[in-house]
């Protein structure tokens, strides 16, 4: 009963965000079709508009773009001609997602680290140094970070790449620049609530039956401290591998999130719906 | 992510010769060994398409990215030589009747499909008469208009048999046209006008949306097309000219980024670039591989001849002269556009010259002159003070400076204020093509090199004409121009329909286009067209 319950909300709270996506998508002034400054003869237009069945009246059109929403077809692509949003989001998705989990490993491994080391050296010069690097990435944006990146790791040491996507050298830079803010969030989350844990009296009985400092840390100190982390870690991982537009349009990938974007600007209608769902769908 | 990672080979086959490029340090003045050595170098280059080509279906491909990839991969009836010029292409021979309307081309006898099949005029006859079908939603489909009962069937008022293409047999392809039409040859060179092969069409709508099943005429077939990533195209075996074309394998990155593409032609990841960054420019204008080429467009401000003050044809003509383009282009496009005096741009070949220079410049700056027009036009409608102006441009870094940059410069030599605004670009097409705007800046970029698509801009009922101007002299030039079988005579007529724009003006050129282009020092032979980007048919890699 639950389970059913929780579907038909999700089918609910996707049909009431597509429907509002759709009314304020047709109240941006433009045209799909009219991309370059050369402007097509009024039959040319209509030609393409009834292609896309956009001649018709808006409720039919809402019609028409719900009954293929549920049969999970998102329809046609404007601006890729030829190609559909099924095909786009399946194209995208799964270099989106993978550089979404690779960062989001790096910021959990790495911030869990710098949160766990400031936390245990309380108020000396490894908290210090690890939240002054929290603070970095935090306040560093990433359209800052990334061409830092590629200066130094591909363009002065020749370690990596530059840009574009095909082998697991490319998807280093780009994972490590999506991963510093999230890892630089988790660094101090884990900090504040180690501190808060170590103080605990389990803490303190721990230590009066003689356990090891680490087996203390692991076993009691992280197990706790990490809930707060984990409740952040849900949106956090939707947003990850949904794609990010400023990274993929920096190191060329693939990827979902010029989408959201670039679909906007080029009044792609059925791209707009089809990512918006597409990202409701997950969260 | 599979499929992100199953070209693997062809990139470590990249990455081994971008390496491979660090190496070696050829300077060696012999020319044979030179020679010796370049026969060993691997034929492959890669370029920038900066983003994903909307569509690699001659018949549905509107922009210049896919048609840069398109052009490589197809051939039309015409194609362009190395001078741009339209020379035979898929066609071996072409026959005109008497009173230019006919077209008979024979199609060349080896002229074949990528997969081997020979190429028929029953192709080129679907071709176009699936980009006139109203149900393919060709957007260029009224480039074909010059064919008899095209625009009719086009626009569902006749059949598709009323059209005038015609297979006669497997190699005759016949064209009837409405009129003579004097530039036909350039208008064959369009993508457009590419033939598609019929029977693979018909069964697979899809075939351009994937490299797999891509067939094509041309140059290079389609061989890879990872989406928002890359295409790779590769000699075509089977291309009747092959003999001629050099080089192997062409690739094209999309990077979208200014700053990551010019690092990447830094390590040698791309091996073209072009429209850099100003800083960029700043940085390598003094290099060998930068060059500046000329683009055929121009960048204007439109005034909207129905709305005060620009009602009145001196005002229109004060404002022209009142501003400083050498200033505009030298201090902030910087990218060697040249300053605009006319509306055609310079690069079209005339009997007597380049266009541009035999029809000279219409107006000059002068402050002083501008200031007792613009006096006399206020005097004209009865004005003691000229009514508030308002300048738009769509949003974008080079067009706010610009703007920036004529409002001070009217301000100083008219003493007017002017304001400001502006919106995005697609609310901004909208907005003018309403006509709701007063002074509106724009440009435009001819599809081909000819004086008759710039000018066709004004035209009273071109959809593009976004003043309220319509001038039946200026029509009538342009309509005998089209007409006028004479080169001679229809420059002369195209010359004199520019001088009746250009009397009224019912907008204000600022600036010719150019083009900028980073190219590796290890390729010889790449062609730069004025209204395209680099051909690389005839590129040679001279070294490693």
């Amino acid at each position: 009963m639950y389970i059913v319950k929780r579907v038909l909300t999700m089918f609910l709270t996707i049909w009431i965000i597509a429907t509002l996506t759709f009314i304020i998508m047709k109240f941006i002034p433009g045209d799909p079709f009219v991309s370059d400054a050369d402007v097509l003869p009024e039959e040319v237009l209509q030609n393409i508009r009834a292609k896309y069945n956009l001649d018709k009246p808006l409720p039919v059109q809402y019609a028409l773009y719900m009954k293929n929403l549920l049969m999970f077809d998102l329809g046609p692509s404007i601006q890729s001609e030829t190609r559909d949003v099924n095909t786009l989001i399946a194209d995208g998705f799964p270099v989106s997602a993978l550089l979404g989990l690779q960062s989001l490993i790096i910021a959990l491994v790495f911030g869990l680290l710098l949160g766990i080391v400031a936390a245990l050296n309380h108020n000396r010069f490894l908290d210090y140094a690890a939240m002054f690097l929290a603070i970095i990435g935090i306040s560093v944006p990433s359209f800052i970070l990334a061409p830092l990146l590629i200066k130094y790791f591909a363009v002065e040491w020749k370690l990596l790449p530059v840009a574009s996507w095909g082998t697991w050298a490319h998807s280093v830079l780009p994972s490590v620049a999506l991963a510093t803010t999230p890892m630089a969030v988790i660094a101090r989350f884990i900090r504040s609530s180690m501190l808060e844990v170590m103080k605990q009296n389990y803490i303190k009985t721990a230590e009066a039956k003689g356990l090891s400092p680490i087996a203390i840390v692991v076993k009691h100190g992280i197990r706790n401290a990490i809930l707060p982390v984990i409740t952040f870690i849900g949106p956090l991982f939707v947003v990850l591998i949904t794609g990010t537009f400023v990274i993929e349009k920096i190191f060329a990938i693939p990827g979902l999130g010029k989408y959201f974007v670039d679909s906007i600007f080029n009044r792609d209608y059925p791209v707009i719906l089809g990512t918006t769902v597409f990202l409701v769908l997950f969260l | 992510m599979r499929k992100a990672f199953s070209n693997l080979s062809a990139l470590l086959l990249l990455v081994s010769t971008i390496l491979a490029g660090c190496s070696s340090n050829q300077t060696s003045s012999d020319a044979e060994r030179k020679e010796e050595a370049t026969k060993n170098v691997k034929q492959e280059i890669t370029l920038n398409a900066l983003s994903e080509p909307p569509s690699l279906d001659p018949a549905l491909a509107t922009d210049t990215t896919s048609g840069w990839v398109i052009d490589h991969l197809f051939e039309g009836l015409y194609t362009k030589n190395k001078k741009g010029e339209p020379v035979l292409g898929a066609a071996s021979d072409v026959k005109v009747s008497d009173d230019g309307k006919t077209y008979t081309f024979t199609i060349r006898e080896d002229a074949k499909w990528s997969d081997g099949d020979p190429v028929t005029a029953q192709d080129f006859e679907y071709a176009w008469k699936r980009v006139l079908n109203p149900e393919t939603g060709s957007a260029f489909a009224f480039y074909m208009y010059y064919i008899k009962g095209a625009e009719e069937y086009n626009k569902g008022k006749a059949s598709v048999d009323e059209v005038g293409v015609k297979a006669l047999d497997d190699k005759t392809l016949q064209v009837q046209l409405d009129a003579p039409l004097s530039y036909f040859d350039k208008l064959l060179t369009m993508w457009t006008f590419y033939p598609v092969k019929k029977s693979l069409v018909e069964s697979n709508k899809k075939w351009a949306a994937e490299a797999e099943g891509y067939v094509s005429n041309g140059a290079y077939k389609l061989t890879s097309w990872k989406h928002n990533s890359e295409v790779v195209v590769e000699k075509n075996e089977h291309y009747w000219n092959k003999d001629e074309i050099n080089m192997e394998k062409v690739t094209w990155k999309m990077v979208n980024d200014a700053t990551t593409y010019y690092q990447m032609y830094k390590t040698g990841e791309l091996d073209l670039i072009q429209t850099l960054p100003t800083d960029v420019i700043a940085q390598e204008k003094d290099s060998e591989e930068f060059k500046i080429v000329p683009y055929f467009g121009t960048y204007m401000f439109m005034f909207n001849v129905e709305k005060e003050p620009f009602n009145n044809p001196k005002i229109r003509r004060a404002f022209a002269m009142a501003i400083n383009r050498k200033a505009i282009v030298n201090n902030i496009t910087k990218s060697g556009e040249t300053p605009a005096y006319a509306f055609v741009p310079y690069g079209v070949n005339t009997p007597d010259g380049d266009f541009r220079k035999v029809g000279g410049t219409y107006f000059k700056e002068n402050a002083k002159e501008a200031k007792k027009l613009l006096q006399e036009g206020m005097k004209e409608e009865g004005w003691n003070k000229l009514p508030e102006v308002t300048l738009m441009y769509n949003t974008a870094e080079n067009n706010k400076k610009v703007a920036e940059a004529v409002q001070e410069m009217i301000k100083n030599t008219l003493g007017v204020k002017i304001k400001l605004a502006n919106q995005e670009w697609k609310t901004y097409l909208e907005t003018t093509a309403q006509s709701n705007f007063q002074m509106a800046r724009m440009g435009w970029i001819g599809i081909f090199v000819d004086p008759t698509v710039i000018l066709d801009y004004y035209l009273g009922d071109s959809p593009n004409n976004r003043t309220k101007w319509v001038n039946g002299k200026f029509d009538n030039l342009m309509a005998q121009a089209k007409v006028e079988q004479d080169e001679t005579k229809r420059f002369q007529l195209l010359h004199e329909a520019e001088k009746v724009l250009m009397a009224d003006m019912p907008f204000m050129p600022v600036y010719f286009y150019s083009q900028n282009y980073l190219t590796s020092k290890k390729f010889k032979g790449i062609v730069y067209p004025i209204n395209r980007y680099p051909d690389v048919r005839w590129a040679k890699k001279i070294a490693d």
